[in-house]
């Protein structure tokens, strides 16, 4: 055998560790933490599309009825969610060439149908209904978006996801405090301005802390037009007391009416949400306002009202909001309203927000169990196996260097691949050890065998490498396939799991097969005298 | 040269029926200790909230108790987790239906804890709440640049992360480039409250069945996907054998792991389904050789062969196993709380597994061709190998 094959496989080597060293160095920069381990929010959100359908149905009710209000026309449109459908009860059959052309007018693209004399019904189609849908998720990840931005987050994760396309990823590395930032993104923020419906014979409404008793107050049922909501407070005890308003369906005026939000601060000092409402919304808001000064017009936040001022003068464009405010909340509501409400309902499918500190502390047990047990690993590679046994400790530094390089280039091999060092990461790394190493052990007691029947070293250890190849290649696989499993399984950390242990394994095969025979190979040639062998 | 033991010649195969016999035992017991213990879920299949908080001064956790009890939260869980003198309890409570209703729940209790510590207000003002945002507006005032109110800032967040938790200000000296004034300001503007935040987690309550329902589909899929391998590389009924001696790693440790009350999560399963992928690697140790020699055995028995070839890879299989056994045990030594499950069912399981190679799966390997043999009326006499005659 010349020298030649020999040289070329140790610039192999080279250039493997070499681009390895390079592509993770220094691995405070190279390697992606993961949230657990550098800190920060991570929130699986799940949008009920549903609700989005039922959103546009209550807008279009809105929008109806304010047009129908404004033609002077008679009819309530009452929306029936299960179906997917609106339908125009009362109107005036007289009056019927106007109630169409309005309906054309406002909601022309939708099935429409007439039941009854004066009733109409009509129905989204499909077609329509599907992009809601697929809208209700683009919009709620813009609106996260805005607010993350706003936030001023660096290098978020906003993603779509799941098989059926209604998940959202959110992934805030870094954040400090966990609950301030939770509650910002997460609170839908649908703002809505709603008239109150008066129960007969009531003027001065002081709210009843139930439903029932609003509901006796309007003598068992409640005009088709109100829905009956909460308003919650803290009592004196310092438990939530609820009390109810009747208020109109359809709302006067709504979050994305609102051109701009701020805090601001009333003539008392207290924290106050200002806002600037758009041209058209003015309009309207105007006219509503004008025509009930003395009365309630309640202020709701996802459907809980939290102020219901009386209008004391009429109000064009813009206005404030008092509802009890903190300067935090007063910001933090601003600032959702600006970056507009979410236009479904979300809710928290799986949430985790790790504090910075325990971050630090998970990376430093980890590197300690790193340590540890590659520690324990080398003394007993060199007590037992002496100068071979170095050979090992050698396969297996490389092995961890290989396991950061690759993780660190993952990125640039396979597109969109976004490897992450995670805690049970540095687990499946720790895991890798173990296992690389006993590759080095199976071949060298494999070696051992041969040279107790009495072959010469180089044969022992070409045999003992052949012979050993096979069952390391059934150990490998069998962890492999369970690795595989844990990858299509696993969420988050767990895949990062999989992935460290997966490179881990294949690294070994590189590291404790073919660069440990190399380095027996080089030994055999500048010994190759040698009669013993240390093993 | 160094030997763990000089030519092992034990009778593993003679005793075979006192080895399964005491793994069918150890097998039932398990059983028990799952259904009678029962495991310990985590919020990830059960839903529900979680907070791991530190507090500055050692926790009283029955006093925690009540005073969340106090607050209506009587289904919570309270335990201390990881080293002591971090002073740290994780709480756990059930979910109560939706995420909204789940989130006042965590808030209550963050509220009822702050409460029973004397803290009132907010937290707009706790120096161990309070993100650099809030700091630098806090520090503003001060002489210097904005960016020396920043800069001051990140050293507070910094040396938030290493120590977690102030107790008194002056710990706020180490910040570099903290001045007298800064300090002056911070310590009348804002208090140091007893406790602060490490993790909180929430699942909701639906995501917890999917969980489970796609857990055992993984633990199946490996399985078979195990099965089929070794079926491959060996024959059906190695394949057989070595599914007996996973599934009894798997029931053994799991038995230990529902015996000790840790916690099952996503990452212990993550550690079960390594845990099938070792047991099977270990085992495969021992199948290579078994065949390797039962192709040219000529005329010994089976019981013979597969003695000489167990005894041939105990030195072996024993340093294999204890090294991956070193590695497991520093991770459940100095791993930390959070990975502390995890590395009990791998310290557990390798011991197991390593056990179940030779007094499970080898002796099961006879049983099988003895079962056959018994129905053909005839004396087990080989066992089915691929590539021999």
């Amino acid at each position: 055998m010349n020298s030649k094959p020999l040289l070329w496989k140790f610039v192999l080597i080279g250039v493997v560790i070499a681009g390895s060293i390079f592509a993770s160095y220094p691995p405070k920069d190279k390697v992606n933490l993961g949230l657990d381990l550098q800190g920060g929010l991570h929130i699986l959100l799940k949008v009920d599309t549903m609700s989005a359908v039922k959103n546009e149905m209550d807008n279009r009710v809105t929008y109806l009825g304010n047009a129908m209000t404004e033609s002077g026309l008679a009819g309530t449109p009452v929306p029936d969610y299960a179906a997917g459908a609106i339908e125009l009860r009362g109107t005036d059959p007289v009056r019927e060439s106007e109630v169409r052309e309005l309906i054309d007018r406002q909601v022309g693209s939708w099935d429409i149908a007439k039941t009854s004399p004066g009733v109409f019904r009509f129905t989204i189609p499909s077609r329509y209904r599907t992009e809601i849908e697929t809208n209700a998720v683009t919009g709620s990840i813009e609106t996260l978006r805005n607010r993350v931005d706003a936030l001023g987050v660096s290098e978020p994760v906003i993603a779509k996801q799941g098989r059926d396309g209604d998940h959202i990823l959110v992934q805030l590395p870094g954040v400090e405090d966990l609950e301030k930032f939770r509650k910002i993104i997460v609170a839908p923020a649908k703002l809505e301005w709603k008239q109150m419906t008066y129960p007969p014979g009531v003027n001065a409404y002081q709210p009843p802390p139930s439903r029932e008793a609003v509901v006796a107050l309007f003598g068992g049922t409640v005009p088709e037009d109100t829905e009956l909501f909460p308003q919650k407070s803290i009592g004196a005890d310092g438990n939530e007391v609820s009390v109810w308003w009747p208020l109109k369906r359809v709302s006067t005026v709504a979050g994305s009416d609102l051109r701009n939000a701020y805090r601001n601060v009333d003539e008392w000092q207290d924290p106050v949400v200002a806002f600037d409402l758009n041209p058209e919304a003015a309009d309207r808001f105007e006219t509503a306002t004008q025509a009930n000064i003395g009365k309630v017009m309640a202020i709701l936040l996802d459907k809980e009202v939290i102020s219901a001022p009386r209008i004391e003068s009429k109000i064009r464009n813009s206005g404030i909001i008092r509802g009890g405010f903190t300067i935090e909340s007063a910001d933090a509501l601003s600032l959702q309203l600006r970056s507009g409400s979410i236009p479904a309902d979300i809710s928290v499918e799986e949430e985790w927000a790790v504090g910075p500190s325990l971050g630090r502390d998970s990376i430093r047990s980890g590197v300690s169990a790193l340590l540890a047990s590659f520690v324990g690993v080398m003394l007993f590679m060199v007590v037992y196996y002496r100068r071979s046994g170095i050979n090992a400790v050698v396969a297996l530094a490389l092995n961890i260097v290989l396991v950061f390089g690759v993780l660190a280039a993952l990125p640039f091999l396979f597109k969109g691949a976004r490897a992450t060092l995670t805690l049970p990461g540095i687990a499946g790394l720790i895991l890798t050890i173990g296992m690389a190493v006993d590759s080095n052990v199976l071949i060298f007691e494999r070696i051992r065998e041969e040279l107790s029947q009495g072959k010469t070293i180089r044969s022992a250890i070409e045999q003992g490498f052949s012979k050993a190849f096979s069952t390391i290649l059934d150990c490998n696989v069998t962890t492999l396939v369970a690795a595989f499993f844990l990858f299509s399984y696993g969420t988050g950390p767990v895949k990062g799991f999989a992935v460290t242990l997966t490179i881990g394994l294949l690294a070994s095969m590189f590291t404790a097969v073919f660069v440990s025979r190399q380095i027996f190979e080089l030994f055999l040639r500048a010994r190759s005298d040698a009669e013993t062998l240390s093993i | 040269m160094f030997r763990i033991i000089k030519n092992p010649s034990f009778n593993f195969m003679g005793k075979r029926k006192v080895l399964l016999s005491v793994s069918l035992v150890m097998v039932l017991v398990a059983i028990g200790l799952l259904a009678f213990r029962g495991l310990n879920q985590g919020i990830e299949f059960t839903g529900g909230t979680q907070l791991q908080i530190q507090f500055a001064e050692p926790p009283d956790v029955p006093t925690i108790r009540q005073s969340l009890t106090d607050a209506g939260l009587s289904g919570s869980q309270v335990t201390t987790i990881g080293d002591a003198a971090k002073n740290e309890v994780v709480i756990r409570l059930p979910s109560a239906g939706d995420t909204a209703a789940d989130d006042e729940q965590g808030a209550a209790a963050f509220a009822a804890l702050r409460r029973q510590l004397g803290v009132v207000g907010e937290g707009g003002n706790d120096l161990n709440i309070v993100d650099s945002s809030m700091l630098v507006s806090k520090l503003s005032g001060i002489a210097g640049a904005e960016s020396t109110a920043q800069s001051i800032a990140d050293g507070i967040q910094e040396l938030r992360k290493d120590g977690a938790i102030f107790r008194s200000f002056d710990e706020l000296k180490a910040v570099p480039g903290m001045t007298d004034e800064a300090l002056e300001v911070l310590k009348t503007d804002m208090t140091l409250g007893p406790l602060s935040l490490r993790k909180r987690s929430y699942v909701g309550p639906a995501v917890g069945q999917e969980l489970i329902r796609k857990t055992l589909a993984a633990i199946a899929g490996s399985l078979v996907g195990l099965l089929l391998y070794i079926w491959i590389r060996f024959q059906l009924q190695w394949g057989f054998a070595a599914v007996v001696a996973l599934a009894h790693d798997t029931l053994i440790t799991l038995g230990l792991f529902a015996l000790f009350r840790q916690e099952m999560s996503l990452a212990v399963v993550a550690a079960f389904l390594t845990l099938v992928g070792y047991s099977v690697n270990d085992t495969v140790v021992v199948f290579d050789r078994i065949r390797e020699n039962l192709r040219n055995r000529g005329a010994e028995s089976i019981e013979t062969t597969i003695n000489r070839s167990i005894n041939q890879t105990l030195a072996r299989t024993i340093i294999t196993s204890g090294l991956t056994w070193v590695v497991v045990l520093a991770l459940f030594v100095f791993g930390g709380a959070a990975l502390r499950p995890f590395a009990f069912v791998l310290t557990v399981g390798v011991v197991v597994g390593t056990y179940s190679s030779i007094c499970v799966a080898s002796p099961f390997l006879i049983l099988w061709s003895e079962f056959l043999a018994k129905r053909r009326g005839a004396a087990a006499t080989k066992v089915p190998v691929r590539g021999a005659g």
